[in-house]
């Protein structure tokens, strides 16, 4: 999805490297998304379920 | 001692075979030093570079930089870079950006030669319907996903 818009930035974290990001983004499971830090999910999505987090990600609170 | 046997390195450049335009791995690291300080520093950085550097040998289309994060910091800041090891995947048709952090071994191996690939090809491999929706997309999207070695 970065690969086809200029607008997404994708990380992939190996977090037992960086164990501060554990505690920051209470992560209890792997693999854990988090998108704009405002939407995360633990597991795999399937493509459009992906999509349907990033817009839900972008859209303001309460629009 | 190299990171991948004979085999893995066969079914790796057949796995490259499917690069179309070349890929560019920008590689973020400490200044390697021959002095440990157990708790200090980034103890996997000299094996990510090796392993890259294993990794770029198997395809032509491939091209491997390695920068110093401290002594190249205008770069990393480019890239957004706030840690290492770090990894950008760009060519041509990457239009956002494309990390790693960590070095990956393991399933994210597996994980790093498919967006290789991916990031040689036009399209990315997504579903058109996705492709629609992601071009309408006008604000930033961060997309982090944490993992662990298996």
């Amino acid at each position: 999805m970065a690969i086809q818009s200029p607008y997404v930035t994708a990380d992939v974290i190996e977090v037992t490297e960086f164990p501060p990001l554990v505690e920051r983004y209470a992560i209890r499971g792997v693999p854990k998304t988090v998108i704009n830090n405002s939407v995360d999910f633990v597991g795999s999505a399937a493509e459009a379920q992906f999509i349907e987090h990033i817009q839900r990600a972008i859209t303001p609170a309460g629009s | 001692m190299a990171f991948l046997s004979d085999n893995d390195r066969k079914e790796i450049r057949e796995v490259f075979e499917q690069l179309h335009g070349d890929v560019k791995l920008v590689y973020f690291t400490e200044r390697e030093s021959p002095l440990f300080i157990p708790g200090q520093g980034c103890p996997t950085c000299k094996d990510t570079r090796m392993l890259l550097e294993e990794v770029k040998a198997l395809s032509d289309k491939l091209n491997l930089e390695v920068h110093e994060f401290v002594a190249d910091s205008e770069l990393a800041r480019e890239h957004g870079i706030e840690r290492i090891p770090a990894l950008v995947i760009t060519s041509d048709t990457v239009k956002g950006k494309v990390r790693y952090f960590g070095m990956p071994s393991g399933y994210e191996f597996s994980v790093l030669l498919s967006s290789i690939v991916d990031a040689s090809q036009e399209t990315a491999g997504l579903a058109e319907e996705s492709i629609v929706a992601l071009s309408g997309i006008s604000t930033d999207v961060h997309i982090q996903v944490f993992v662990t070695p298996t």
